[in-house]
């Protein structure tokens, strides 16, 4: 054994384990390549660093992911189905139960609202406008939505996609790109702004549109109401998301909007709505209004009672009325309707309306015209038609007309002709009457005589009987002649004897006749025209004797005239 | 839907709202015209049994008074150049805003098109100017946005245009 193989000998017994070490380093060193079993080692915590730092390799993984993940659906589909059965049926049964729990916020919100005053009033605004109520009540108590969400394009103003809020109006999305692409344009260059100036936003009405810039797209969005500032956050974070998901898609687009059709989830996110809470009536507004209401309610109870009350009284009084027959009565949502018939000499209804405490204006009558055969209506009937003077009496007694008193000659003749035309008269009968002409009457008046005491213008009691039989034949006189168109001339003549001066014989004389005058009501004789004269001594020879006391008295000299003036009282 | 921008370019009156009009069926009013200077239209055409819509870009007509705005030309896939055949000065206003849309938006395909054609005795614009528009690449059209003739044509040709050409990137122009 040589020397060299001795020490090489030496050397490996002292150095192997190193040298082993060594030619591993040396190996390591010549091949730098990495190695999949070195990495598989390190791998799991690689992932988990690189996580906790920031979201990029969620984002650079999901496209492989969801590469793999459809390849594995189309390769075998069953097994997905397996896999994903007990997700996907809480997953239906949740958003089932979010779609009617919306549903059902809807409902309440509506009928919370639809019994206030505002809520009536929106109803009103509904049934104008043809909206459907929800919706106007929506509308009203929205503090802001966001109702359209734009992708659009930097460079080209070429929409990449679109969301909008369920019944949001939404224009034609293309053309609106460009437009809004094209105003951001013309004010950055109107305003000589750098390109990293933009339009940020604008308002028209009650909408804003609110524009987030990003490298490749902006993202616009319509905003009804006044929007949050963290709204601003939540587009520049969506579009952030995006830019990070398709890098390529924009950087390269060609007008192929395809790709973008997987921002939808993104976009969605953004259409917050935010709604006012309607307010909550207070307890004391509750109770204040609902004994308002309740007093309300009492007071027109009371009211219905007593109108009802009135009214039913009023027919128990026009049942009872003669001369009117209630034929149909009933109450309307207006007021009263009453029908029925009325003899022209009843009572007037109106007045009983007023009388019964009821407005006349609530009640709308219809009265048809006829003869009642009450007999005080007959009777009254009777009186009018047969001008009966006041020295008459008539009297009804079933079909019966009676006459009774004093009455010419001429009336009673006219009468018993007339009679039985008046309606509800088939008889008359007048042997009560007493009957006497004009002539007659005439010369009764004419042969009156009063006397007076020397020097006095007392009417004595004794003369009183004979004052009053003038009276008497006056009246009937007066009555009489009151159809014929002829009218009674009194001349009432007092006189004096020859005792004392002249002139206060003829003041005596005029004294005389004036009491006797009105002695015998003579201002009231209807048709008479009476003449008052005094003469100083009596021409009038009735006296037996033409004694002194013959001549103390006052005459009466009635004639008949053509009527043609009113009644006078004349003195010489 | 592939969607392609696409503006309308040329001289003042030389009837490019009234081409577009011929076009579209839904336009917006003239008043965006004064006030910002471009109206947006759109409208589906079938290239290769593939439905395009092109998003038509009005811009008002170049004159003394304004200038048509670089931004609008941005992003466009193609462009229309319209003249007035019987107005010469819309030619050279044509050669101008083809300078411009080149500078800005590169070698995209566009096509001239000369309006008018229901007068075509009245143009100032001979074959012989057409012709060495032809020569120097220009697709020269003949229109009558009045008649409605060659609009439908016009705008089917660019689109195929468009479509047909191979994106070009913006760093090598």
């Amino acid at each position: 054994m040589s020397v060299d193989e001795d020490w090489t000998q030496l050397r490996t017994l002292l150095l192997s384990p190193e040298q082993t070490q060594l030619d591993e380093l040396r190996d390591r060193l010549d091949n730098r390549a990495v190695q999949p079993r070195d990495v598989s080692r390190v791998l799991p915590e690689a992932f988990a660093v690189r996580g906790e730092r920031d979201p990029q390799l969620a984002t650079v993984l999901t496209p492989y992911v969801e590469n793999g993940f459809v390849a594995t659906i189309r390769k075998s589909p069953r097994a997905i189905v397996d896999a994903i059965a007990p997700i996907m049926g809480p997953a239906i049964r949740q958003a089932i139960a979010r779609a009617l729990q919306g549903m059902t916020q809807s409902f309440n919100h509506s009928l919370d609202e639809s019994l206030s005053v505002r809520g009536l009033r929106w109803r009103l605004e509904a049934w104008r406008t043809g909206r459907p109520f929800a919706e106007v009540v929506l509308l009203h108590t929205l503090r802001y939505r966001v109702e359209q969400v734009f992708l659009i394009h930097r460079e080209t103003g070429l929409l990449l996609h679109h969301v909008g809020a369920e019944g949001a109006v939404v224009q034609d999305q293309q053309v609106l790109s460009g437009m809004l692409t094209a105003i951001q344009s013309y004010v950055r260059d109107s305003f000589g702004a750098s390109p990293d100036q933009t339009l940020d936003h604008f308002r028209v009405g009650e909408w804003t549109v609110w524009i987030e810039q990003g490298s490749h797209a902006y993202l616009a969005g319509v905003v009804r109401g006044t929007p949050p500032e963290t709204l601003r956050e939540d587009f520049q974070a969506a579009l952030d998301d995006i830019h990070a998901q398709q890098p390529d898609a924009l950087t390269h687009f060609d007008g192929d909007a395809a790709p973008f059709k997987a921002t939808q989830t993104c976009l969605e996110n953004c259409l917050h709505a935010h709604y006012e809470p309607p307010p909550r009536p207070s307890a004391l507004k509750l109770w204040i209004l609902g004994g308002a209401m309740i007093l309300l309610l009492s007071w027109w109870g009371v009211m219905a009672y007593q109108t009802h009350a009135r009214w039913s009284n009023l027919l128990v009084e026009l049942g009872t009325e003669p001369g009117m027959v209630v034929t149909v009565a009933k109450s309307t949502l207006t007021g009263y309707h009453l029908e029925g018939l009325r003899d022209p000499l009843a009572k007037d209804p109106s007045a009983m309306v007023v009388e019964a405490g009821l407005e006349p204006s609530s009640i709308k009558a219809v009265w048809s015209p006829y003869y009642s055969l009450d007999p005080q209506l007959v009777e009254t009937r009777a009186h009018s038609m047969l001008h009966a003077p006041t020295t008459v009496k008539l009297s009804v007694e079933g079909d019966t007309l009676v006459a009774t008193g004093s009455a010419s000659t001429e009336w009673a003749r006219e009468t018993r002709r007339l009679a039985s035309l008046v309606p509800g008269i088939s008889i008359y009968r007048d042997e009560g009457l007493v009957t006497t002409s004009i002539p007659d009457l005439l010369e009764r008046i004419n042969r009156t005589v009063v006397r007076f005491r020397s020097g006095s213008s007392i009417v004595e009691p004794s003369e009183r009987a004979a004052l009053g039989a003038g009276s008497m034949a006056l009246r009937e006189l007066d009555q009489a002649v009151s159809q014929s168109g002829q009218r009674v001339r009194l001349e009432v003549l007092g006189s004096t004897d020859d005792t004392g001066s002249v002139t206060r014989n003829i003041q005596l004389s005029k004294e005389r006749a004036h009491v006797v005058l009105v002695a015998l009501g003579g201002d009231q004789l209807g048709e008479a025209t009476t003449v008052i004269a005094g003469l100083a001594q009596s021409t009038d020879q009735r006296g037996s004797t033409g004694e002194a006391r013959d001549r103390r008295i006052v005459t009466l000299r009635a004639t008949l005239t053509v009527a043609n003036r009113g009644n006078e009282a004349a003195r010489p | 839907m592939m969607q392609k921008k696409v503006c309308m370019l040329g001289g003042f009156a030389v009837g490019k709202t009234s081409l577009v009009r011929r076009f579209v069926s839904n336009v917006f009013s003239d008043h965006y015209h004064t006030t910002i200077g471009v109206t947006v239209e759109k409208k589906s055409v079938t290239v290769d049994d593939r439905d395009v819509m092109l998003v038509l870009w009005d811009l008002y007509g170049e004159d003394e008074f304004q200038r048509v705005r670089d931004s609008y030309l941005r992003g466009s896939s193609g462009y229309i150049l319209v003249m007035d055949g019987t107005r010469r000065a819309t030619l050279d206003a044509a050669f101008a805003l083809q300078q411009t849309a080149l500078q800005t938006v590169g070698t995209v395909p566009f096509i001239s098109i000369i309006n008018k054609a229901d007068v075509r005795s009245e143009w100032e614009i001979d074959e012989r100017t057409i012709e060495q528009l032809r020569e120097r690449g220009w697709t020269v059209l003949f229109g009558s946005a009045k008649l409605g003739q060659g609009v439908e044509e016009l705008f089917v040709t660019l689109a195929t245009q468009i479509v047909h050409a191979a994106p070009i990137p913006r760093d090598c122009l």
